[in-house]
């Protein structure tokens, strides 16, 4: 009789283990990562790298979730979508991670959109804000993040209202896909309800090195205010270009533009340009966050940081708020409830406060504007966080 | 006026970079009779090479230059050696195939070593805008016509009076021949390897200073093709002058048409062309195009 009661405690014990979703021990969280670790796009995947590393470290130094340490399991997808599929299948099949957080570009989630969703995986998007992402709503798919197209919108809405240029003619160059389609929203938006003349836009290629025949165009249509949509070589050559041909121009970007390696490319054009982001350049909270990566990540690492440093630090932050309301019994499904429900939490400055409890799912959409100073390689806020 | 002398201009910088890269193409043609797929690619690393050269000396221009083109001769020698050389005499076909191999090896090299970023290539060359007319121009830009001009020049006088220049157009006529009158065919090849290094280091340290050094650059190899093409696969000479054609006709039809004709006029040109000559514009007729 005693051996009967053991074994059908035994079962018991492990129908309930069986029961329990992937990626959690008494003692263990691990979350995944998908990401660029490899290619020319990689210095975005080492900076996703190295916020998850902090926010992990700084979470575990303080007891963990609930007791349980928070462990970053890292795929390279080489920002290739159908290695991001497989990348997410190892990730699931073999290390059984609990919840995802890097995620890499919009086609690489899109791709793995049908393995997040039949796990029901608990997913955080920091790094791919496009509309594709979060319509339709997939139920554990939460973004952060502005689009491209509010991001715009705001930089011309400032150019609009506060520069107020002597020459009001505007200008858009972006590349011919989704990304450009995106930009061009906020520029079609901003262009209409200022009223302004709309001269010309044109699309290229991405990977186009020489910009000459376009930027004589655009010299030739006088445009005074660019919506500039290239990236980091491809902005940079643009603006030389602009330079070479004595352009008086007021200048929106895309958000890649304030990271370093994208400032120390442009800066030589000598442009003040703007940027609009949804995370915090400098100031206080750059601070604050440096302080801690000072204290868990290496040099190498440090010298790695840069915008998408600060939105994966924030992703996990969130992961683990959530994972943490549910107390011992985490599951995923506890875990996709718990951010659902999330309301105004505070990143501490780095990005608006982080709210899921909308239709879209979508937080941290609100965009602040900064202006480079070309000479200093600075960025001086010039708007708080704010909704378009 | 002022906007076609622009788009004319500058096109004829793209076209150099275009013309140069395209004459190292065609000079491994004429003498292996292989194309190089790995030509772009050699292009971008000579041009790393260059950059922590110039990184580590600070040299001038001109020093700089003299510094890199040996080394990448040395580079040309050394991957002919190690990867072509072992491939004599096997078919055409997997020799094309060991340098595509090449090509993503020099890939992956140049971010092992240089990392992802991109970087601006500080060649010691002023950054002052100069006025030509009414068309201004980047002194960068104007080397790049320059020694585009330079190169070609060179490249005429040497396949048509020296020893080795001679040599290699034999060895291109009729490989046996050239043998059996006491040519040294693999000695022929490894000079065609360091000559198409050479002329790819110009092609890349000028082009990374017009346009940043970037690890996507060996793309531009890519971009390079229609002019081998239009030029004649075999005509060092016809590829420089097709590489300014195709320049100039890609900024024209941006410039005038509008909205991604760029990336499609070199391939208009090249159909029209072929029609008509099928060898090219400076191409031999017995070509097999591989």
């Amino acid at each position: 009789m005693k051996s009967l009661i053991v074994i059908g405690f035994a079962l018991m014990t492990a129908t309930s283990a069986l029961a329990a979703d992937p990626g959690v021990t008494d003692t263990e969280i691990k979350i995944g990562d998908v990401n660029i670790m490899t290619g020319p796009a990689s210095f975005i995947g080492r900076a996703v790298s190295v916020g998850s590393k902090i926010a992990a470290a700084e979470i575990n130094a303080t007891g963990g979730v609930n007791g349980r340490k928070i462990t970053i399991v890292t795929e390279d997808d080489g920002y290739v979508p159908a290695r991001s599929f497989q990348a997410l299948t190892k990730l699931l099949q073999v290390d059984g991670i609990f919840a995802l957080n890097g995620t890499s570009g919009t086609a690489n989630v899109l791709a793995m959109m049908p393995l997040i969703t039949e796990a029901n995986l608990p997913t955080v998007v920091t790094t791919a804000p496009n509309e594709l992402v979060y319509e339709p709503v997939r139920p554990s798919v939460f973004t952060i993040g502005a689009s491209y197209a509010n991001a715009f919108y705001a930089q011309l809405k400032y150019i609009h209202d506060k520069a107020k240029p002597a020459n009001a003619v505007y200008g858009l160059i972006r590349q011919d896909d989704d990304f450009g389609v995106a930009v061009e929203h906020g520029y079609d938006r901003a262009v209409k309800e200022f009223g302004v003349k709309d001269a010309i836009r044109l699309r290229f290629k991405k990977g186009t090195s020489n910009f000459a025949a376009e930027v004589a165009q655009m010299k030739q249509a006088g445009v005074g205010v660019l919506a500039n949509g290239g990236i980091i070589a491809g902005a940079a050559n643009i603006l030389a270009e602009a330079r070479k041909n004595g352009m008086d121009l007021q200048i929106a970007s895309v958000w890649s533009e304030d990271m370093p390696p994208s400032v120390n490319l442009s800066a030589p054009a000598g442009y003040d340009y703007l940027v609009g982001d949804y995370v915090a350049l400098q100031g206080r909270a750059i601070d604050r966050f440096m302080e801690k990566a000072k204290k868990y990540a290496s040099a190498e690492e440090i010298g790695a940081i840069n915008r998408y440093t600060y939105i994966t630090y924030v992703g996990v932050k969130v992961l683990a708020k959530a994972m943490g309301d549910c107390g011992k019994d985490l599951t995923r499904a506890c875990t996709i409830a718990k951010l659902k429900a999330l309301k105004g939490y505070d990143t501490d400055g780095l990005t608006a406060p982080i709210s899921f409890d909308n239709a879209k799912q979508l937080a941290g959409t609100a965009v602040a504007v900064y202006r480079l100073d070309a000479k200093s390689k600075t960025f001086t806020p010039l708007t708080d966080f704010v909704d378009y | 006026m002022d906007f076609l002398l622009l788009l004319v201009s500058t096109g004829l910088v793209t076209g150099a970079a275009y013309g140069l890269i395209a004459m190292g193409f065609a000079l491994v043609y004429k003498a292996t009779g292989v194309v190089n797929f790995a030509q772009g690619e050699l292009m971008m690393l000579t041009a790393y090479v260059s950059f922590s050269v110039a990184d580590r000396t600070g040299l001038s221009f001109l020093m700089l230059m003299a510094l890199t083109i040996p080394i990448s001769m040395a580079i040309g020698l050394l991957l002919e050696r190690i990867f072509i050389r072992p491939m004599l005499g096997e078919p055409v076909f997997s020799i094309v195939m060991v340098t595509i191999g090449l090509a993503v090896i020099l890939r992956g090299l140049v971010i092992l070593v240089w990392g992802p970023d991109p970087a601006v290539f500080d060649v010691g060359l002023p950054d002052t805008v100069i006025r030509l007319g009414p068309v201004p121009f980047y002194p960068a830009q104007l080397v790049l016509v320059a020694a585009m001009a330079g190169v070609t020049t060179i490249a005429w006088i040497f396949l048509r009076f020296s020893r080795i220049g001679i040599a290699m157009r034999a060895v291109a006529a009729n490989e046996t021949a050239a043998r059996l009158s006491g040519i040294s065919v693999s000695r022929i090849h490894a000079f065609a390897w360091m000559f198409s290094s050479a002329i790819a280091s110009i092609a890349g340290v000028l082009f990374a200073a017009n346009f940043k050094l970037a690890p996507d650059m060996w793309f531009q190899g890519m971009k390079s093709f229609p002019a081998v093409i239009l030029g004649g696969l075999d005509s060092v000479i016809g590829a420089s002058v097709a590489g300014l054609v195709i320049g100039v006709v890609e900024n024209l039809f941006q410039g005038y048409v509008g909205q991604g004709m760029r990336e499609i006029s070199g391939f208009i040109v090249i159909v029209v062309v072929l029609m008509v000559r099928p060898y090219g514009l400076f191409g031999s007729r017995e070509i097999e195009r591989v």
